[in-house]
């Protein structure tokens, strides 16, 4: 579906190249194979630190990875989770080698420009984003007391990518150059070229650039135990007006069997109002405000959420009561025939709007990365829609009824704060450190 | 460094326009080239269009078209449009409501048929109104917590008073309850009509084809309602000026981590004659990554995430604001920094040729990636249609602003006004009061309506 040139280079940096020239546009996209997961315990929340000093410029850089691209006509981000972090930028053709540039850079000679003012200075500014997007929002420690519900001590998806204060405060310059030296080398990372550029015009220029950085294999694939789901009840007090149940499930991997049927499953139980819950919690009884479900997919597994904020009124264990069924009626009877037409009409066609944009995060050179990353086949797209288009009733009902035991979820309640009685009964408080 | 070349040219597509004999108008882009087809009804009227009594009745009144129609119930309607795979959104800004529809192109026609039927036919039954009233006094009740809408409506208000865009478009909690469903379909009647309404539609899709759809839908035979009013148009109205000279609205958030800061003031409208020199000099100020305020409170200081300003530019009047949030322990410092930084920009010759050839050079080069996607087209499109701007805007955007020289950053940086402005401050009060006082202006406290 999206035709590809691949290359690797002698230092183990795989290349992909994307060609179309529908508009004068090249995005360029690097992901680096680590993400929160290779973090250690009491430094959490590093790669995403090194991630920000990634743009604070190189040897040859001096004044920082923002002035020259924008003054090209690049839109330039990058990401960070707890899988992998990538960085890219949309230039116009006529910039592209100027973003090759930038990124060999960065890859190769980041060392030298690291400090100590740079790191103290971007440290401070993602405690920042730590205040603004989570600790300041409502609902937003959640994730954190779910991540803990979910996986046990040692698991490294126990903590969330965005670290802990603690750690953020104990981090130190001699830490991000260890995690640089470590993760951040060309046999570690994939870099995709799509858009206005030919594949002969480009790849010389790319071992030109990066040839000479040198690499090493990649980490060897982590191995950590799969968590076993249990029954656990906690609760958080937080900024807001209504209270909210999240209750989730540890579930299959990304690409795992289990882990489209589960996606699926996420849509027709809570995603938009032609979902069960939509139409028994909020259209006809009018007991809650919102809900969602999803399956959440990650490289060493994934887990499953549902969430519902309660209508004024409402408790939460009618919720949970009303969630419950919705998932045995489903692991018992599985999906109707019009429920699993209309699953493979939007999957046909969210393929089609995902290949709309060439750059920004979920561009098609960010999906090239995110197939190679985890099939090490960048053009897995027809292979992805056939997982979809290939569920079937009894597949769905499986899934559900082997993953989401409402009897062993992980049920967490966010009330406002002074109203703990307003919680799942035999809840305990969350951690006070999230 | 490598060398870059020159901005590409920006030559927006022909648009074919049509219009049929109940008065609509269709605008068509052909682009076989594009995976999607995109389509929106433009009606020209919003939140500016509550009246005055009932703040959020259009928005509520754009919220109740996919609540059934032509003959589906909501959940039907949401079948409907999920088995074509296509998707519908319905945007409400103080100047406009917007519906629109993304489809594959084997799917548009029947979407459009869908599309036709909410906006020509929709149902405004009592049980409808009531569960989407509920579920919209629920959201108010969330938003008092969520401080970027807290601090938006205390600076819409402080901004423009009691001028239609003071209010936020999902209205008040009071207005809400007051309102009927009687309310909701006259606001319908008096204000969804063909001879206003405009259909722009961008794709895959020839505009023949796109005729034929049209002809096939509930869009052909749409009559609208006549009332005693003359055809309801934009709001036209210049606001006041209500701030004289600079005030800090306090509203109060024990404990909070950081303060959400809006500060700003009364700005100019989309059609200005200053476009181009102002979109220039927000650059350089606030309105990219390397611009002064980001590298002074970010990259220098590390007390925030992150700063932007803008002038936000509607119809009949605009704002500048300057947007951020910073840790609570420097609100005083960002706020005197923020004025500074206004105040320091508006002196001739403060912009460096540098920082000027590296806004000019970010703004030119990059226009072209705002003309990807077949949304990108139908909202540059609904722009167009917003604000009565030549088809050519877009192919001038590159030469009109690579001709802005320092004389134009001069002559408009009088467009910033740190001495007559809002600085809204959502934080802790207590801890924030002392350095706030210090700065020198009056605080006064806030608690803005939801």
């Amino acid at each position: 579906m999206v035709p590809y040139t691949r290359a690797t280079l002698a230092n183990g940096l795989t290349v992909i190249v994307h060609e179309s020239h529908r508009v004068p546009l090249v995005a360029v996209n690097v992901w680096y194979h680590v993400g929160s997961r290779h973090e250690t315990a009491g430094l959490t929340g590093l790669a995403h630190l090194f991630e920000h000093l990634m743009f604070e410029g190189a040897q040859h850089q001096p004044r920082g990875y923002f002035e020259p691209l924008q003054r090209a006509g690049a839109s330039v981000n990058g990401s960070t989770s707890p899988d992998r972090t990538n960085y890219w930028e949309t230039v116009p053709s006529s910039a592209l080698r100027l973003a090759l540039w930038m990124e060999a850079d960065r890859m190769g000679w980041m060392a030298p420009a690291l400090t100590d003012a740079r790191f103290r200075t971007q440290r401070d500014v993602v405690t920042n984003e730590r205040r603004e997007s989570y600790e300041n929002r409502p609902y937003g420690r959640a994730s954190f007391a779910l991540l803990r519900a979910l996986f046990p001590e040692g698991h490294p998806y126990r903590w969330p990518t965005i670290g802990s204060v603690e750690d953020l405060a104990r981090a130190t310059l001699d830490d991000a150059r260890a995690f640089l030296a470590r993760f951040y080398q060309p046999g570690n990372a994939s870099l995709v070229v799509a858009g206005d550029v030919t594949p002969e015009a480009v790849l010389p220029q790319i071992e030109e650039l990066f040839g000479h950085i040198p690499g090493s294999p990649p980490a060897p694939p982590m191995r950590v135990p799969a968590p076993t789901p249990r029954r656990s009840r906690t609760w958080l007090e937080d900024r807001v007006q209504l209270p909210r149940l999240y209750l989730a499930w540890p579930s299959p991997a990304i690409f795992a069997a289990g882990d489209a049927e589960l996606d699926l499953a996420g849509d027709l139980l809570g995603n938009g109002r032609t979902s069960r819950l939509y139409r028994r919690l909020i259209h006809d009884r009018r007991v809650a405000t919102e809900v969602a479900a999803s399956q959440a997919s990650r490289y060493l597994g994934s887990f499953f959420q549902v969430v519902a904020t309660a209508a004024p009124g409402t408790s939460l264990a009618t919720l949970e009561a009303a969630i419950g069924e919705e998932i045995a009626r489903l692991a018992s009877d599985g999906p109707d025939e019009t429920e699993m037409a209309r699953g493979r009409a939007q999957a046909e066609s969210a393929f089609v709007y995902r290949v709309q944009s060439l750059g920004g995060f979920g561009g098609i050179a960010d999906q090239l990365n995110t197939y190679y990353y985890h099939r090490r086949e960048p053009d897995w797209f027809d292979a992805d829609l056939a997982r979809y288009t290939a569920v079937s009733r009894q597949g769905i009902q499986e899934a559900v009824a082997t993953w989401l035991d409402p009897a062993r979820a992980a049920a967490l309640s966010v009330v406002p704060a002074g109203s703990r009685d307003l919680a799942l009964a035999d809840s305990v408080q969350a951690a006070d450190d999230l | 460094m490598p060398p870059v070349g020159p901005p590409d040219a920006v030559r927006f597509p022909p648009v074919a326009r049509r219009r049929l004999e109940n008065g609509l108008a269709v605008w068509t882009i052909t682009d076989a080239a594009l995976p999607v087809v995109s389509a929106a009804v433009m009606v020209p009227v919003g939140s500016a269009q509550d009246p005055v009594e009932r703040p959020g009745l259009i928005s509520l009144t754009g919220d109740m078209l996919d609540e059934g129609a032509g003959g589906r119930d909501a959940i039907e309607l949401a079948e409907a449009l999920a088995g074509l795979g296509s998707r519908l959104a319905i945007d409400i800004t103080p100047d406009v409501t917007a519906i629109s529809i993304g489809a594959v192109g084997r799917r548009f026609a029947d979407t459009l048929g869908l599309l036709a039927d909410i906006v020509t036919k929709p149902h405004f039954q009592a049980a409808d109104f009531e569960r989407v009233r509920d579920l919209r006094l629920n959201r108010l009740k969330q938003l008092t917590q969520s401080v970027s809408t807290v601090a938006d409506r205390a600076f819409a208000t402080a901004v423009f008073g009691d001028h239609p865009y003071g209010h936020g478009t999902m209205g008040t909690t009071r207005s809400l309850q007051a309102m009927t469903l009687d309310e909701a379909r006259a606001a319908w009647e008096r204000v969804y009509r063909p001879s206003t309404a405009i259909l722009v539609v961008v794709g895959g899709v020839t505009d023949d084809e796109v005729m034929q759809a049209v002809k096939a839908s509930a869009l052909d035979r749409w009559e609208g309602f006549s009332t005693p009013d003359a055809d309801p148009g934009f709001t036209e109205k210049t606001p006041d000026l209500v701030l004289k000279t600079p005030v800090i609205m306090l509203v109060n958030r024990p404990a909070a981590p950081q303060s959400e800061l809006r500060v700003g003031h009364l700005g100019p409208p989309r059609r200005t004659p200053d476009y181009h020199a102002l979109v220039t000099l927000n650059a350089v100020l606030g309105g990219q990554f390397t611009s002064r305020l980001n590298r002074n409170l970010r990259e220098t200081r590390g007390i925030t995430y992150g700063v932007r300003t803008a002038f936000d530019m509607q119809r009949s009047a605009g704002s500048f604001i300057c947007d951020t949030s910073v840790q609570a322990d420097a609100t005083a410092v960002a706020v005197r920094e923020i004025l500074s930084e206004c105040r320091a920009i508006r002196e001739p010759g403060a912009v460096t040729a540098d920082e000027l050839a590296l806004a000019q050079d970010s703004l030119t080069r990059g226009y072209v990636r705002h003309f990807e996607t077949a949304s990108q087209f139908t909202r540059a499109l609904v722009e167009i249609a917003t604000h009565d701007l030549a088809l050519d805007t877009f192919d001038r955007f590159v030469p009109e602003v690579t001709a802005v020289g320092p004389e134009d950053l001069a002559r408009v940086g009088a467009a910033l006004r740190p001495d007559a402005c809002a600085v809204v401050v959502v934080g802790d009060a207590a801890a924030s009061r002392p350095s706030l006082e210090a700065l020198g202006l009056p605080v006064v406290d806030a608690d803005p309506e939801f």
